[in-house]
């Protein structure tokens, strides 16, 4: 069965650690995306799965067997590259067929493999066309074609859709899923672009320098990320972050308090935190109906109205309380569009809102989750889903 | 300044000062046609000669004294000149495939592998292609020649280095050594602008490194292999040195063309008209490659740079 299993996988440069111990266990048939910032590592992990690239340390493992030695070729996998990578020397048919050629596949199979395959990708017909003369889209279905003909145990995809224009890359995205829904296929994919990420995986692995920050299903990562970094990553407009420190009666930061009992809530007081809040767990005082817990309202200064259609997102620049620059006390809202959310209001005072069950608190040294919502008492219906600490 | 009395040189230095490229264009004429007639009139001359009958070869103008073309074919009656071309041939096309072989190792290795070194060793291996052929001759000489002995057996028996002299073996081996370092650097550049992911494309689609060396990256760069080929076949085949000291000159005995045109230099005469005639006869397929091959480099040099 096509499972990956990473142990401790170390990829050590002479003056960098591309890759820390990624330890990540992928079962059979799962979509699984390694997402991160450029550099973060995502990239040469998958290449020390595909074996392109020789771990420093650790192992790898496909359909349960030690491959950390093995050359590509013998690793079962199959792999789709950010630049497509087709033989600019042979046609489609060549290109598709070459991995089952060195594999002295007879010719027959070859011709029925190759057809399926260009089925698949709705190619069909176009064999003894040369890459050059396809577009964009149709040279990276071929490139896929490529990869399934071979009927591999694990899909690596290196940012696949990276080079296509963004019509392109959203129907390229189902796509690929359908693709794995009718191949069942185990997937590894990389990206940079969280949405792709969110929208793909099963679970998404979220990476930074060089190791694996939270593996978890997408709406986990978003809803409960594990530090400050995934909480930044996953979602657009990123959250909300606000310096701030737990006093015996809430956090306090340089413009707002959120008031809290503590011990209830399970924080040490004097602890200093960084609190975050998501754009759209913020919201105008006077339309709180999608909050669960409206905390007490802010004052702010509404600085920028951004319309993207179905949401604006309103840029305030909270009251500096606590006598620092000012530009840091800046709050990003989004809001439902209407009437009252136009370029108008620049300028306006705003009574704002925020979810106080959807606010996440992070240690302020080491960024690790300590809470995700406040919530006091057993009386309160959205609990605290308070993190567990290692 | 421009009066009427000023006279057509004056008139013409007058106008290029205001038009400089005037100049230019009559700077590239000048050059061109020196470069032609040094490079063409040589041919024309062995063109004179042999057409010249052997015995009116005194006092030749730019014409032949005399037309007998009957040259070209006495040529192949004295001297089985068509073996010295075959043997050239042979040597040419050996070292060309012993070359394209180690130099397309060796360009894949500088041209996409980092690791320490790579300068210097690249510098080290352009300070040895500037060696002067001659340096290597007297070792070579004696290692082909069995003179060399590199351990004496117990019985008595000598290990001797084998006995090339005679063979391919004994020109090949040089040869290979001596033009590797060109096609190296061709290839080399060459190599190196094959685009990573095709590589890596190939070595997950199932070949090895090598593999896909000769599979994907030497296909791509045949512009390249092609260049590194001719060059080296035509210096092959043009090489006088080697060619002339490590056989005895017997057409059997894989001397190349340049023997075969000596032998028409005899102990009591020379045979001008009939030199001139066989070099004419051997420059013709070098002459012939040149200018099919420079058409396909040409035409593969501007296909542009590679799409992925």
């Amino acid at each position: 069965m096509g499972n990956v299993r990473l142990e401790n996988l170390t990829k050590r440069y002479e003056d960098t650690t591309a890759v820390d111990g990624v330890d990540l266990e992928i079962e059979d048939g799962e979509f699984v995306t390694l997402v991160g910032p450029s550099g973060c590592g995502k990239s040469t992990t998958l290449e020390m799965i595909a074996g392109l690239t020789i771990p420093s340390d650790g192992t790898v493992s496909i359909a349960s067997r030690d491959v950390t030695t093995l050359p590509p070729k013998d690793r079962g996998i199959a792999m789709v590259f950010q630049n497509i990578a087709l033989f600019p020397h042979m046609d489609v048919d060549d290109n598709v067929s070459f991995g089952l050629r060195l594999r002295d596949f007879d010719d027959d199979e070859i011709d029925r493999r190759v057809e399926e395959a260009l089925e698949i990708v709705q190619m069909d017909g176009m064999g003894d066309r040369m890459p050059d003369e396809l577009s964009g889209g149709q040279r990276q279905r071929i490139a896929i074609a490529r990869a399934i003909v071979r009927e591999p145990e694990v899909f690596l995809m290196d940012e696949p859709l990276a080079n296509l224009d963004a019509a392109l890359r959203v129907h390229m995205r189902t796509e690929l899923q359908r693709l794995h829904r009718e191949l069942a296929t185990t997937i590894v994919y990389v990206t940079h672009d969280q949405e792709e990420a969110m929208t793909m995986s099963n679970r998404l692995a979220v990476m930074n320098g060089g190791q694996v920050q939270q593996f978890a299903d997408p709406m986990t990562c978003y809803a409960e990320p594990d530090n400050e970094f995934v909480a930044g990553f996953i979602g657009s407009p990123s959250m909300n972050f606000f310096e701030g420190a737990v006093t015996a009666e809430g956090v306090e930061t340089a413009y707002f308090d959120v008031p809290f009992d503590p011990d209830e809530v399970g924080v040490e007081r004097a602890r200093e935190v960084t609190l975050g809040i998501r754009p759209e767990d913020v919201a105008r005082s006077d339309s709180t109906e999608n909050l669960t817990d409206p905390t007490e309202p802010v004052e702010a200064t509404v600085d920028v109205v951004e319309p993207v259609g179905d949401e604006v997102f309103v840029y305030l620049l909270l009251d500096d309380q606590g006598g620092r620059d000012a530009s840091e006390g800046e709050l990003l809202m989004s809001a439902p569009p209407g009437p009252a959310l136009t370029d108008d209001v620049e300028g306006e005072r705003f009574r704002i809102r925020m979810d106080r069950a959807r606010v996440h608190l992070f240690d302020a040294d080491t960024g690790d989750a300590i809470v995700h919502g406040i919530a006091e008492g057993p009386s309160h219906e959205a609990g605290a889903r308070e993190v567990e600490s290692d | 300044m421009a009066t009427d009395a000023s006279g057509p040189y004056e008139r013409w230095v007058e106008g290029a000062i205001r038009n400089p490229q005037k100049v230019y264009r009559a700077m590239f004429v000048v050059a061109a046609i020196f470069f032609l007639v040094t490079t063409l009139f040589p041919l024309y001359w062995l063109v004179v000669l042999a057409l010249t009958p052997q015995e009116a070869i005194s006092n030749v103008g730019l014409l032949p004294n005399g037309f007998n073309p009957g040259a070209f074919v006495t040529v192949f009656q004295t001297v089985p000149f068509h073996w010295y071309v075959f043997n050239s041939f042979v040597l040419g096309l050996l070292t060309t495939v012993v070359v394209l072989f180690l130099a397309s190792l060796a360009g894949y290795v500088f041209g996409r592998l980092e690791f320490p070194g790579r300068t210097p060793l690249m510098l080290l291996l352009l300070a040895v292609s500037y060696f002067p052929p001659a340096a290597f001759l007297l070792p070579l000489f004696r290692l082909f020649t069995a003179n060399v002995t590199f351990l004496t057996l117990p019985g008595g028996n000598a290990v001797t280095s084998p006995m090339l002299f005679n063979t391919p073996g004994a020109l090949v081996l040089p040869y290979s050594a001596l033009f590797l370092p060109l096609s190296i650097f061709i290839l080399t550049t060459f190599y190196g602008q094959i685009p990573d992911g095709l590589e890596k494309a190939a070595r997950v689609e199932g070949t090895t490194r090598l593999g896909a060396l000769f599979r994907v990256i030497m296909p791509l760069s045949a512009p390249g292999v092609a260049t590194a080929g001719v060059l080296t076949f035509i210096a092959v085949y043009n090489e006088f040195f080697f060619g002339y000291l490590m056989t005895d000159g017997q057409a059997q005995h894989w001397a190349p063309v340049v023997w075969g045109i000596l032998h028409f230099q005899g102990q009591y005469g020379s045979l001008y008209n009939l030199m001139a005639a066989a070099s004419i006869i051997g420059v013709l397929p070098v002459a012939i490659i040149v200018v099919v091959a420079q058409e396909k480099i040409v035409s593969g040099l501007t296909a542009g740079a590679l799409k992925e």
